[in-house]
C-alpha cells in the first residue's frame, strides 16, 4: 500500500501538490486555532491576576508562579478529588457500556414487535437538558439511599450518556453480518451467548467512541456534583476547583493551575485513545 | 414456535433491563414530575398552587420571560449550526479520513477544544473579546482597522454572534470525530477502486463516502440542532444572556426561572418545552433523510 | 484614641433600628399560620449542650479562597475546645452553586442541621416552608451581646431565624493618586463638588466610575445609592419591602439623575462587557477614580501593600437635601446562620448556631470581612484603617436600606435587576423604570 502511494504521487502531476500544500496550510492553521486553548490555559495557570487581567494576555509568565500548582493541590482535598472524579467518570463509562450494549442487542437483532419505538424512546434521552429535573432526581436519589456517594453521580452520568451510547453502538452494531447471528443459533447458542461469544468481541471499535463521549459527560460536570454531594470525602475535581474562588475575589492562577491538573492527565489519555480509535476503525473497515 | 416466542420475549426483557432502569428512574420518571410541576405556581419549597396550563400561555405570551426571543436567538444557533459547523467538520473529516501523513497528530488536536473545560474556554474568549486589552480588538488596531473595534460581548448586535463563534468553534471536533469514524468505514478497497478508474478526490467523497456516512450525518445534524436547543455552559460563562436579555437562549431563562427567580413551576414548563421542541426537531430531521434517500 | 473609640462607635452604629424584612412578601407580622408547627421551643442551658454526645454538619460558603475562611476556621476551633462533645461537620461551597445546593436541599428536605443563609428574602422562602427552626429560645441568652435590630432582616412574622454574622454597606472607594492629580485632596462631601471632580477627571483624561455592567448588582451599587440620597432612606426602603409602589415621581427623576451620569461619560464604557472582578482589577490597576461597592472589599484593598495607601472610602454626597442627608446608607446584615426545622438536634444547634456566629463575626471583623453584627469585644486595634473608616460611617449612620436584590422576593429582585440593566443600558428612563416596575413586580 505504501509502495502505491509512493507510485501514486509520482505519477500525478504537480497540481496535486500545491494542492496538498494548501491542504496542509489549512490543516496546519487550524491546528494551531485549536492548540492555542492548552497553551494558554498552561500560560495562564503560571501567572498572577496582574498579568492575567490584561498585562500580559498571551505572551509566556512573567516569573513562572509554580506556587500556583502548590496552592491549588493543597487547597481542600485536590487528589481526593481528582480520584473521585477518576472513579466517577470510570463506573459511568463502564456501566454505559454495558447497559447500551445489552439494550442495542435487543433492539438491532432481537426480532420483536416494538423495536423502533423503542429506540425512539432512548432517542428522547438526547433532547433532556441536563438541568431541568434536578429536584425531582435529587429526591429519586434520596429515596435510593444514596445521597453523598459515588453512586449518586454514577447513575445520573450514566443515565444521560446512556441515549448517546446507544445511538453509537446501533451504528456498530448494524454493520456486524446478521448471517454470524443465524450461524451461532444454527450451532445451538442462545441470545445470551450469542451476545456474548459473537457480537461482543466484535464490538470492540465502538468501546473507545463511547468511552469519550461518555467521558465528556461525566469530567466537567458540575450541577450534580454540586447538589448531590455534600461530603468532602465524595466530591469531584470541578466542585473541588469551583471551591478555589472565593465570594468576592479570586486568585485566577490556582484556578489554572487546578484546570491544568484536571485536563492534562485527559488530554493524554486522549491522544494516546485517539490513536487506538483509528486502528480500531481501520480494523472495523477491513473486516465490513 | 410460540415457546421460543417467549423466550424470545424475555431475552427482550433481560437485555433491555439496566438500560430501561437507569432511563426510566433517573430521566424518564423526573422529567414527568416536572411536567407535573409545570401545572403549578411553586417556589420550590412551599405550597403548590395549581394554574392548569397558566404557565405555558405566559412563556408565550409574556415578553417579560422572553421565551420567544431565546427561542429565535437558539433557532439562529442551529442554522449556523448545520450551515458553518457542520460543512467544516465534514470537511476535515474527510480530509483527514483519506488518510493522509499527519493524520492521527491532526485528529488529536482537533478534538482538543472539546476536551477542555468549558471554564477555560470561556475564560480566553473573555480575553480575546475584552474591550481594554481584547486580542480581537489589539488585532483590528495593529491592522489599521480601530473602526471595527467594538465591545463585543457589551453591544447588543455583536453579543450574539460574539457567543456563538465559540460555541460553534468548541464543537467542531466533536462532530468531526463522529464524522471520521464514518468516513473510516468506507473500505480503502473501493477508494482504490474509484482512484483507478480515474475518480478524483472530490468525486470519491462526494459519490462514495458521503453516501456511505449519511446516517451519521444524519445523527450530526440532530445533534446540532438539539444542541443548539439546549445550550448553555459557555453562554453561561460568557454573557449569561446579556446585555439586555440580547443572548438569551431557553436555557439561560429555564435556569434563571428555577435557581434565581424561585419559579420552579415556570422553570419546569421551559424544561418540558424545550424537550417537546428537541423531539420534534430530530423527527423532522430523521423524516427529511428518509426523504433525500 | 480613634481605635478606642471604634468600639464605643460600633456600638452606636448597632443601637439603629434596621429595616425588618418581614414588611413585604408573604409573611405579615404576628401571622401564625405562617410560623412553622410543632412544640414551641425552648432553650437548652450550658450543660445539657456540654453533656450532649452529637454530631452537627453545616453549610457555609467559606471555601478555602474565601476571605471569610481564616474567620470560620478559628471559630470553629475555638468551639470545639470548649465543645469537645460535640463533632462539627462543616462543608464550604463556592457561592453561587452552593444558592442552587441549598434550594434543592429545603426542596428535598435533606438540610444540615446549621447553614448559611442570606437574610431577607432569601431566608424568608425557607421560612415561609416551615423549614426553618425559630431562634427565639436560644436568643434570650445572648440579647446584652446581639442588638435585637440587628435581626430585623431575619425576622419573619415577630420571630427570629437567623444568627447575622458580619453587616456591609455601600462605600464609595476612590483611588485618591488620581484625585489629587485634579486637585482634590479629599472625597468631595456634597454632590455638586463631586460632579465638579467627576468633570475634571474626565477633562484630564480619567475614568471617574468603574462599574461591572455584566454583573448587574455592581450597577445597583451606584443606583441604589443615587436613588437614596434623592429621595430618602424612609422611601426607598418602602418601595423595597413592597410597603410602598415603585410609582413615584422622585424615584423617577432619581434614576435619570443617575442616568445623566451615565449619559455624561462618567462610566466605563467597556464596563458594561466587564466582570466584577475584571472592574475591580481595573480599579486597583489606576484605571478608575471612583469605585462604588460593598465594603467586603476592604480586606483585598488592605492585602495589596502597594494599593492601600492610596485607596479611600467616603459615604455618597446627598442630592437632595429635602428628603435625604448623610448618614442614611445602603446595606446591613445579610450574611446569617440558621438552623434546619429538620434537625435531630435544633435545640443545641440553635445555641451552637448563636456561640459560632459570634465568633465568627469576631474574627471576621478582625480580618477586616466587614463590620461586626455582634457588640465587638477584645482588642480590636488591629482592624485595618479602611474598614475602621467604614466603622466611623457607620457610627454616623441614622438609616440603613438593605441592598435591593437581597430585600426582595427572588423573583421581584430579578424584575428589578432587568430593569436596572436597561436603565444602564440607557434603554428606559426614569419614567418607564418606575412604570415597568409598578407592573411587573408582581
Amino acid at each position: 500500500m505504501a509502495n502505491f502511494t509512493v507510485k501514486e504521487k509520482e505519477a500525478h502531476s504537480s497540481k496535486i501538490n500545491t494542492r496538498n500544500v494548501v491542504l496542509y496550510v489549512i490543516l496546519t492553521l487550524w491546528a494551531i486555532v485549536n492548540l492555542f486553548p492548552v497553551y494558554w490555559m498552561f500560560t495562564f495557570s503560571l501567572k498572577t491576576n496582574e498579568e492575567i487581567f490584561g498585562k500580559n494576555l498571551i505572551g509566556l509568565p512573567w516569573d513562572w508562579k509554580w506556587s500556583n500548582y502548590a496552592s491549588a493541590w493543597h487547597t481542600g482535598n485536590m487528589p481526593r478529588y481528582f480520584i473521585n472524579s477518576v472513579i466517577v467518570s470510570v463506573s459511568a463509562i463502564v456501566l454505559v457500556i454495558f447497559a447500551s450494549m445489552m439494550a442495542t442487542y435487543a433492539i438491532t437483532r432481537l426480532k420483536w414487535k416494538f423495536s423502533a419505538q423503542m429506540n425512539a424512546f432512548f432517542m428522547l434521552g438526547l433532547t433532556i437538558p441536563i438541568h431541568a429535573s434536578i429536584v425531582p432526581v435529587f429526591i429519586t436519589l434520596r429515596n435510593m439511599g444514596i445521597l453523598n456517594s459515588h453512586f449518586s453521580l454514577i447513575f445520573p452520568y450514566a443515565a444521560f450518556s446512556l441515549s448517546m451510547g446507544i445511538l453509537i453502538c446501533t451504528g456498530f452494531m448494524v454493520e456486524i453480518p446478521k448471517d454470524l447471528d443465524e450461524a451461532a443459533y444454527i450451532d445451538g447458542c442462545g441470545p445470551f451467548r450469542t451476545f456474548g461469544v459473537v457480537i461482543v468481541p466484535l464490538m470492540k471499535p465502538a468501546l473507545a467512541t463511547i468511552s469519550i463521549y461518555t467521558f465528556l459527560q461525566c469530567w466537567n460536570e458540575l450541577m450534580f456534583a454540586n447538589v448531590f454531594i455534600s461530603d468532602s470525602k465524595f466530591k469531584t475535581l470541578p466542585v473541588g476547583i469551583q471551591a478555589l474562588s472565593g465570594q468576592y475575589t479570586t486568585e485566577w492562577g490556582p484556578i489554572g493551575a487546578a484546570l491544568v491538573i484536571a485536563t492534562f492527565p485527559m488530554l493524554i489519555v486522549y491522544v494516546f485513545m485517539s490513536g487506538k480509535i483509528q486502528e480500531s476503525f481501520v480494523a472495523g473497515a477491513v473486516k465490513g | 414456535m410460540k415457546k421460543k416466542d417467549i423466550v424470545n420475549y424475555l431475552a427482550v426483557f433481560l437485555f433491555l433491563l439496566p438500560a430501561l432502569a437507569l432511563f426510566i428512574g433517573i430521566l424518564i420518571a423526573p422529567i414527568i414530575k416536572s411536567a407535573y410541576y409545570s401545572l403549578f405556581d411553586w417556589n420550590g419549597m412551599g405550597e403548590m398552587t395549581f394554574l392548569g396550563l397558566a404557565n405555558y400561555k405566559e412563556l408565550f405570551t409574556s415578553k417579560a420571560i422572553g421565551f420567544m426571543k431565546a427561542l429565535f436567538n437558539a433557532c439562529i444557533l442551529a442554522t449556523l449550526s448545520v450551515f458553518i459547523q457542520l460543512p467544516v467538520s465534514l470537511a476535515l473529516a474527510l480530509a483527514l479520513g483519506r488518510g493522509i501523513k499527519g493524520e492521527k497528530p491532526f485528529l488529536s488536536i482537533y478534538f482538543m477544544p472539546v476536551l477542555i473545560s468549558t471554564v477555560v474556554i470561556g475564560q480566553l474568549w473573555l480575553k480575546i473579546y475584552n474591550p481594554d486589552y481584547g486580542l480581537l480588538n489589539s488585532a483590528l488596531t495593529k491592522m489599521g482597522l480601530e473602526n471595527l473595534c467594538h465591545i463585543w460581548l457589551g453591544d447588543k448586535k455583536t453579543a450574539l454572534i460574539s457567543v456563538f463563534v465559540p460555541t460553534l468553534w468548541q464543537y467542531v471536533g466533536y462532530h468531526m470525530l463522529l464524522m471520521y469514524a464514518g468516513v473510516k468505514g468506507v473500505s480503502p478497497d473501493i477508494r482504490e477502486a474509484a482512484r483507478i478508474d480515474g475518480a478524483t478526490e472530490g468525486q470519491v467523497n462526494r459519490y462514495i463516502v458521503i453516501p456511505v456516512i449519511k446516517p451519521i450525518l444524519k445523527v450530526s445534524v440532530i445533534f446540532a440542532v438539539t444542541g443548539s436547543l439546549k445550550s448553555f455552559d459557555l453562554i453561561y460563562v460568557l454573557t449569561n444572556g446579556g446585555p439586555l436579555h440580547a443572548t438569551e437562549v431557553p436555557s439561560t431563562r429555564m435556569i434563571e426561572m428555577l435557581f434565581q427567580r424561585n419559579r420552579y413551576g415556570m422553570g419546569s414548563t421551559i424544561a418540558v418545552m424545550m424537550i417537546i421542541l428537541c423531539f420534534a426537531f430530530a423527527l423532522l430531521i430523521s423524516k427529511a433523510f428518509k426523504e433525500a434517500d | 484614641m480613634k481605635r478606642k473609640l471604634l468600639s464605643l462607635v460600633m456600638a452606636g452604629a448597632m443601637a439603629l433600628s434596621l429595616a425588618a424584612c418581614n414588611g413585604g412578601g408573604t409573611t405579615t407580622p404576628a401571622d401564625p399560620a405562617t410560623s412553622p408547627e410543632g412544640p414551641a421551643p425552648s432553650a437548652v442551658t450550658e450543660d445539657e449542650v456540654k453533656d450532649a454526645e452529637i454530631t452537627l454538619d453545616m453549610w457555609c460558603i467559606a471555601t478555602e479562597s474565601d476571605s471569610n475562611r481564616h474567620s470560620y476556621e478559628a471559630a470553629i476551633a475555638d468551639m470545639a475546645e470548649k465543645y469537645p462533645n460535640i463533632t462539627l461537620n462543616w462543608e464550604a461551597f463556592e457561592n453561587e452553586s452552593y444558592k442552587t445546593k441549598i434550594k434543592a436541599a429545603v426542596s428535598a428536605n435533606e438540610m444540615p442541621d446549621i447553614f448559611f443563609t442570606w437574610s431577607c428574602a432569601f431566608l424568608q422562602d425557607f421560612v415561609d416552608a416551615g423549614k426553618v427552626y425559630c431562634l427565639d429560645a436560644a436568643y434570650e441568652e445572648f440579647k446584652d451581646e446581639l442588638p435585637e435590630s440587628m435581626l430585623g432582616n431575619s425576622t419573619y412574622g415577630g420571630k427570629h431565624y437567623g444568627v447575622p454574622l458580619t453587616m456591609n454597606i455601600v462605600g464609595l472607594f476612590a483611588n485618591m493618586d488620581l484625585l489629587k492629580s485634579v486637585g482634590y485632596d479629599e472625597i468631595p462631601g456634597t454632590y455638586d463638588e463631586f460632579i465638579e471632580c467627576c468633570d475634571a477627571l474626565k477633562a484630564a483624561g480619567i475614568i471617574p466610575f468603574g462599574c461591572a455592567g455584566k454583573e448587574t448588582w455592581c450597577v445597583t451599587e451606584y443606583l441604589e445609592s443615587v436613588i437614596e440620597k434623592s429621595v430618602g432612606y424612609e422611601t426607598l426602603n418602602d418601595i423595597f419591602l413592597g410597603r410602598a409602589t415603585w410609582d413615584n415621581a422622585d424615584v423617577a427623576s432619581a434614576v435619570d439623575t443617575f442616568q445623566s451620569l451615565v449619559k455624561n461619560g462618567y462610566f466605563d464604557p467597556n464596563g458594561i462587557a466587564l466582570g466584577n472582578d475584571e472592574v475591580k482589577a481595573n480599579f486597583m490597576d489606576g484605571k478608575y477614580a471612583f469605585y462604588m461597592n460593598g465594603t467586603w472589599n476592604c480586606a483585598d484593598f488592605a492585602n495589596n501593600s502597594e494599593f492601600f495607601p492610596k485607596v479611600k472610602v467616603a459615604e455618597f454626597p446627598v442630592i437632595n437635601s429635602d428628603k435625604a442627608t448623610l448618614g442614611q446608607l445602603i446595606g446591613g446584615p445579610s450574611d446569617t446562620l440558621a438552623v434546619a426545622a429538620s434537625s435531630e438536634n435544633a435545640d443545641i444547634a440553635a445555641k451552637y448556631c448563636f456561640e459560632l456566629g459570634k465568633l465568627i463575626c469576631h474574627y471576621g471583623y478582625l480580618d477586616g470581612c466587614g463590620l461586626p453584627a455582634w457588640t465587638p469585644y477584645g482588642d480590636t486595634s488591629a482592624v485595618n484603617a479602611l474598614t475602621q473608616d467604614v466603622a466611623v460611617i457607620c457610627g454616623n449612620a441614622t438609616g440603613y436600606v438593605l441592598f435591593g436584590d437581597t430585600a426582595m422576593s427572588a423573583d421581584d429582585a430579578n424584575t428589578y435587576l432587568s430593569y436596572v440593566d436597561l436603565v444602564y443600558g440607557c434603554e428606559v428612563d426614569g419614567q418607564g423604570f418606575i412604570e415597568g416596575l409598578a407592573n411587573d413586580i408582581r
